[in-house]
């Protein structure tokens, strides 16, 4: 799994490529939560993920309660199928703030 | 592989092979593995006739089964052992796997009722949303775990 994070309109995008598994998902978790420090939006591209696990998923309702603290605001776009798919059997898929493009997520 | 009249390779679609589907990995319980363990059982579904769907279901629920032994039974150390079989008939798909670590905690393999923020428990849910039947014994030092997918439509003995 790798991350690439960039700036833009004022809030932190990370765009993630590969398997979020038991073995990448701490690294995950730890990109997450550092970028969500320093931005009020952290836009999460999901594009490129292949595979999404529960424990990837931990790490999201994670870094989503974190931002819901310090009320800022999580997005996720870029949901494709494998990823939809496990959101939906988990049912948090009415939990998570979601967009279809990166432009939506940050115009909202 | 049959070959026709000319020599060329006749490829059979999987509902034409014939006999179960038999296959056995032993690991070490280190989550590299993981997708390594994926792949192959994505192509093994696929084989014996899943749709995409069903072949990212049954790949999920051997993933989340294989990461909680790593978890749990194994605590993290990627010194342990894991037997994963998986055994076919004409109309179910059987996943077996076979550990050596701490017993498992019953309740939690009953799954407990999702919470939206719950941070664990959704594996355990996952698999028991996508497979048909799971089952756990505990047999002296040796965990087993069985999880059985019917295929759609398949009558389910009783």
């Amino acid at each position: 799994m790798k991350t690439a994070i960039r700036e833009r309109s004022g809030s932190t995008i990370v765009d993630v490529t590969g398997n979020i598994d038991m073995g990448t998902s701490p690294s995950f978790r730890k990109t997450l939560l550092e970028s969500l420090k320093n931005t009020p939006r952290l836009v999460v591209n999901l594009r490129e993920v292949l595979y999404v696990d529960s424990s990837g998923i931990a790490s999201l309702v994670e870094v989503l309660k974190e931002a819901r603290k310090a009320e800022k605001r999580l997005v996720l776009i870029g949901l494709n199928a494998p990823v939809h798919e496990v959101l939906q059997l988990t049912r948090l898929t009415r939990i998570f703030e979601i967009r279809e493009t990166e432009e939506a997520a940050l115009e909202s | 592989m049959s070959y026709d009249k000319d020599g060329a390779a006749e490829i059979l679609p999987p509902q034409a092979m014939s006999g179960p589907l038999k296959f056995q990995i032993t690991m070490a319980s280190d989550p590299r593995l993981l997708a390594v363990v994926r792949s192959t059982i994505s192509e093994l579904a696929a084989v014996w006739g899943l749709g995409d769907e069903g072949c990212r279901g049954v790949t999920r629920a051997v993933d989340e089964a294989l990461s909680n032994i790593i978890r749990h039974a194994y605590k993290n150390r990627s010194d342990g052992e894991i037997e994963l079989s998986c055994r076919t008939d004409a109309d179910c798909l059987e996943f077996t796997f076979v550990d050596r670590g701490d017993p498992a905690d019953r309740a939690r393999i009953c799954a407990q009722p999702l919470d939206d923020t719950s941070l664990c428990g959704r594996g355990t849910h996952l698999i028991r949303q996508i497979m048909d039947q799971v089952y756990y014994e505990r047999v002296g030092e040796v965990n087993r775990l069985r999880l059985k997918k019917y295929l759609p439509g398949a009558k389910r003995k009783a």
